[in-house]
């Protein structure tokens, strides 16, 4: 009798410790488009995601730099990714975003053109960004493949960082 | 441990309190010698010291105060006459227990500081060497008057002060006998003139005995029982009480060489009078006001957008009833935002004396160090202004007192042969006006010489010789704060390394102050310094250009005015106006910030007049909207030190607006290249056409098929042809900016915005304005087309017409240039 317990419970740990092995490998995604190619970033480096609202431009800096907005009483800096991905500027629609991402305490508004989905990916689809790009000064962190398509995955904090 | 950590702190923070007051007895001691009063407080704060550190094992510090408290307990007795030699080694030992201090309050232990030098010093002292020399002070020794302090005219003494004399004496012998028989000498230091106590001074002596009992057992043990500690318990030098000096006590106060008193000599912590009035206070980490200063900041923001909302609602539904209503709460709401903040402003605001005590110390150091007699008065130093102000003002005004010491007064000799007094007086006031404070500094040296100040900058190249002829005295005089300037035709240890000034000039900046320097030569020299109270909550005046606002610290804005074109000269391609008497220099905001500049045909301009520190200039601007209290946010660490911009507020509508950093535009003037006077250079960019499809048409109308006919007879030209089912459309076309409109067609009778409504609504953009607007309608009565040219239209024509007539009326109204 003991022994069939023992066995249930040894049996019942193992699938325990399996379940938590597979939570672990599974990373969340949010995933968006800029220009024609999907992105992502990990889920708990955004703050939040808000439609569009007006901004304040700041002189003496690159144009990807829209300037700052007001979220509930901060001062946010807001980024518009097409320009940052060195893609042609256009016109905030329906569907444009604010992605308000946060690193530690940098904190900024990123213009999107429209959400896809949140994604669960096993960790062991992601692969390493291409080597064709520079390593250290790379923006993506990685590619996660998919059933139907490749995502890129972006480093949140290389693209909170100041590069003016 | 965590006890101990606590009696520590609580052991600095004292200490550190009581050494703050130190230096200003002193330096008032030196001038009355015999003031008992002041000679019990300061022995006092040794005493204090000494116990507390031997009682937390800093033996050091024990070490070096004890020999302190001995020789300030003979003076204490007029063993011993104080006079400058003695005090320069006591103000020695003072900062050797200041740096001790600072050691343990780092470090948590005493160990590392030589004090064996000092203690030597002070001994010898005690003993009435007065021929030692102590190390870094120059001794330029006033003789003189250290004759006048050692003559004793006994003539003068009345008969009760012979007795107390001769009972003195007769005391300091017992005492001088105890000295030698006891090996510990602790009871002898403890050994006060009772006589010269009152009641409540003896009660304080005895209680003072029994805790030094206590502190010194507790010490012992603490040792004994903590191995640990390594420094033993310091070696007792045998005390030596002096020999009785000669002549004493009543002394006529003598005349020091350097003789800073305040104006108002007011008996600061007057504790020999009793503990009677207990401090209502309570000690605040200064984060909790921090913080306490940014929720108002956020509530200040709140308020000003519930004032937005109320004007808007108010305009909307004038006249009903619950309007008053909100009124009176929005009303209140305000006036206890606004109390708040003054209330919690308040907490955070610190005398400046806290700032001021330091000078009399260091005037006195200066003066013997340059061998000169300077006097300093201070005024107002109750004056309050925020804790964070007070921290950043003290550097400018050492380097500014420093300059006057050093380059201001003159050596007697020579104020002696111009029939100036020998003392030289240097004058530190401190007053509010308005919104500021104003520090001054007046000296009555030799004042500045604004033809030798130009021939210096230019033997240094700062500036050049056309300048140096445009100059005015009071930009002369500005020269000391360039970098590179020093005056002094020597280099001293005191000044004129030429770094002073300017960091005085940066670090006003830094607080949005102003410098104001006048001067006579021969009479002295005066330098103002207007510094904003507070620097988290400040009025700003906002500004707009084009679409764009932005927020001048009001503490900057000198004034400002409104001109006409024509009175903006260029000079060397800089613009300037003349403004009184004075010559200004002019830049636009817009060249500073970048902004797009589209059409702005107006006859005139405001100029605000901007001043900083010592500078000036004229900032033109589209339009004032006016005063407002605005909160200073930082735009982050992504955006932080953008030039010119120094930080964000976010206004009653909920928008975000920057704060000009006047400083930094001040600088960014001098290269921006003005283009005041000038058409904007993006409607020459407008202006240049390449192609007929260069040219872009928008057709606002509802009616599919009008839109189709206007589209035909306009396919010739060959020109952009953009289109609108209705005025909103139209207006968010317009916004999006994805094409410069040459001109509009706009049908008059449409859903959700008809076309006069759209014509008044695009006369509102900047960009637009100019823009011709034409109406297309079949609408043909005078009063709507009356109303058509109210609303800004520039032609009306009504349907049906001919595609020949349309297409001309195009053309001629966007200047359409055929040859493509």
């Amino acid at each position: 009798m003991s022994e069939k317990l023992q066995q249930i419970i040894n049996r019942q740990n193992n699938a325990l410790v399996g379940n938590e092995q597979k939570v672990e490998e599974v990373i969340q995604l949010v995933g968006f488009i800029v220009g024609d190619e999907e992105f992502s970033i990990p889920i708990l480096s955004i703050q939040e995601i808000i439609k569009p609202i007006s901004w304040t431009r700041v002189p003496q800096t690159p144009a990807y730099i829209l300037g700052v907005f007001n979220l509930r009483g901060s001062v946010i800096p807001l980024i518009d990714l097409r320009a940052r991905f060195g893609l042609e500027l256009q016109k905030h629609t329906e569907e444009t975003r604010f992605i308000v991402m946060k690193n530690g305490d940098d904190v900024a508004g990123f213009v999107i053109d429209r959400l896809t989905e949140a994604i669960r990916m096993p960790k062991r689809d992601v692969g390493p960004a291409p080597d064709t790009v520079a390593e250290s000064d790379t923006m993506i962190d990685g590619v996660g493949k998919q059933a139907d398509r490749i995502v890129t995955i972006l480093k949140v904090h290389k693209l909170l960082e100041r590069n003016f | 441990m965590d006890e101990f950590e606590e009696i520590l702190q609580d052991f600095l923070i004292e200490a550190f309190e009581l050494i703050e007051q130190l230096d200003q007895d002193l330096v008032e001691l030196e001038t009355r010698p015999d003031d008992l009063d002041l000679l019990n407080r300061i022995f006092r704060v040794a005493h204090t010291i000494k116990g507390a550190s031997s009682f937390l094992n800093f033996d050091v510090l024990t070490h070096l105060t004890h020999h302190m408290e001995n020789l300030l307990n003979m003076a204490r007795h007029g063993d011993l006459v104080i006079d400058a030699n003695v005090m320069d080694v006591i103000l020695e030992s003072i900062d050797l227990m200041k740096a001790l201090l600072v050691r343990i309050r780092d470090s948590s232990s005493d160990a590392g500081v030589e004090v064996a030098g000092c203690v030597e010093r002070l001994d010898a002292v005690a003993n009435g060497e007065a021929s030692v020399v102590p190390v870094a002070v120059v001794v330029e020794p006033i003789v003189a008057i250290k004759a006048v302090e050692d003559e004793v005219d006994y003539s003068q003494l009345s008969e009760a002060e012979v007795e107390a004399e001769i009972e003195r004496l007769l005391a300091e012998k017992q005492t001088e006998a105890m000295a030698k028989r006891s090996s510990a000498q602790v009871v002898i230091e403890e050994e006060p003139d009772y006589s010269n106590m009152s009641d409540a001074e003896v009660e304080a002596e005895i209680e003072r005995l029994l805790l030094e009992k206590q502190a010194q057992d507790a010490a012992k043990r603490a040792n004994k029982s903590q191995n640990s500690t390594p420094p033993p318990p310091a070696p007792l030098a045998p005390v030596v009480v002096a020999p009785v000096p000669p002549k004493v006590e009543a002394a006529p106060p003598p005349k020091p060489a350097a003789t800073p008193r305040r104006s108002e000599p007011k008996e600061e912590g007057g504790e020999s009078k009793g503990g009677a009035t207990v401090e209502q206070t309570i000690r605040v980490d200064v984060k909790r006001l921090d913080h306490l200063m940014n929720l108002i900041g956020e509530l200040v923001l709140g308020k000003n957008r519930l004032i937005k909302i109320n004007d808007d609602v108010e305009e909307r539904y004038e006249g009903e009833a619950f309007l008053e209503e909100l009124n009176q709460v929005v009303s209140i709401v305000s006036l206890v935002t606004t109390d708040l903040q003054i209330a919690v402003m308040k907490t955070r605001m610190l005398p400046i004396g806290k700032v001021f005590n330091k000078f009399p110390r260091m005037i006195r150091d200066l003066s013997r160090e340059l061998n000169k007699k300077i006097e300093l008065e201070i005024t107002g130093e109750d004056t309050e202004l925020d804790k964070s102000i007070v921290e950043e003002i003290g550097d400018p005004l050492v380097h500014i007192i420093r300059n006057s010491c050093d380059h201001g007064v003159e050596i007697p000799q020579i104020r002696l042969d111009a029939g100036k007094e020998e003392v030289g007086t240097i004058q530190l006031k401190a007053y509010h006006e308005g919104n500021h404070i104003v520090i001054q500094i007046i000296d009555d040296g030799k004042g500045l010489d604004p033809e030798m100040l130009k021939s210096k900058a230019l033997d240094k190249g700062l500036i050049t010789e056309k300048e140096a002829d445009g100059m005015s005295d009071k930009e002369a005089f500005a020269l000391i704060f360039r970098p590179g300037f020093s005056t002094a035709a020597q280099v001293t240890s005191v000044s004129g390394r030429g770094v002073g000034m300017d960091v005085v000039k940066t670090n006003i900046e830094k607080l949005n102050g102003m410098i104001d320097i006048d001067s006579e030569v021969g009479r002295g020299t005066s330098m103002k310094l207007k510094i904003p109270l507070t620097l988290a909550i400040i009025q700003a005046l906002l500004v707009g250009v084009q679409e764009e606002y932005y927020a001048i610290p009001l503490a900057s804005v000198l004034e400002t005015v409104r001109i006409a074109k024509d009175d903006i000269y260029t000079v060397e391609s800089r613009s300037v106006m003349r403004l009184r008497d004075e010559v200004l220099s002019l830049v636009h905001i817009g060249d500073i910030f970048e902004v797009e500049r589209v059409f702005d045909n107006s006859e005139h301009a405001y100029v605000v007049v901007l001043g900083l520190a010592e500078s000036k200039i004229g900032l033109i601007v589209d339009t004032l909207i006016g005063q407002e209290e605005i909160v200073i946010k930082s735009l982050g660490e992504y955006l932080k030190g953008i030039e010119g911009i120094a930080g964000a507020t976010i206004r009653g509508d909920g928008g975000v607006t920057l704060i000009v950093d006047v400083a930094a535009l001040m600088l960014m003037a001098k290269s921006v290249k003005s283009t005041v006077g000038q058409t904007g250079s993006e409607a020459k960019k407008i202006g240049v056409k390449n192609s007929a499809s260069d040219y872009c048409v928008m057709i606002v109308d509802d009616s599919k098929t009008d839109r189709t006919i206007i589209r035909k007879s306009l396919e010739p030209l060959g020109i952009t042809i953009v289109e609108a089912v209705d005025g909103i459309e139209a207006l968010n076309i317009l916004k999006q900016g994805d094409h410069f409109f040459d001109g509009m067609l706009i049908d008059i009778e449409m859903p959700r915005m008809d076309g006069y409504t759209l014509a008044s609504e695009i006369k509102k953009y900047n960009k637009y304005k100019n823009m011709p607007l034409i109406a297309v309608t079949s609408r043909s009565g005078k009063a709507d087309r009356m109303r058509g040219v109210e609303s800004g239209m520039v032609e009306y024509i009504t349907k049906p017409y001919s595609p020949d007539y349309l297409m001309n009326v195009v053309k001629r109204n966007i200047k359409f240039t055929e040859g493509f």
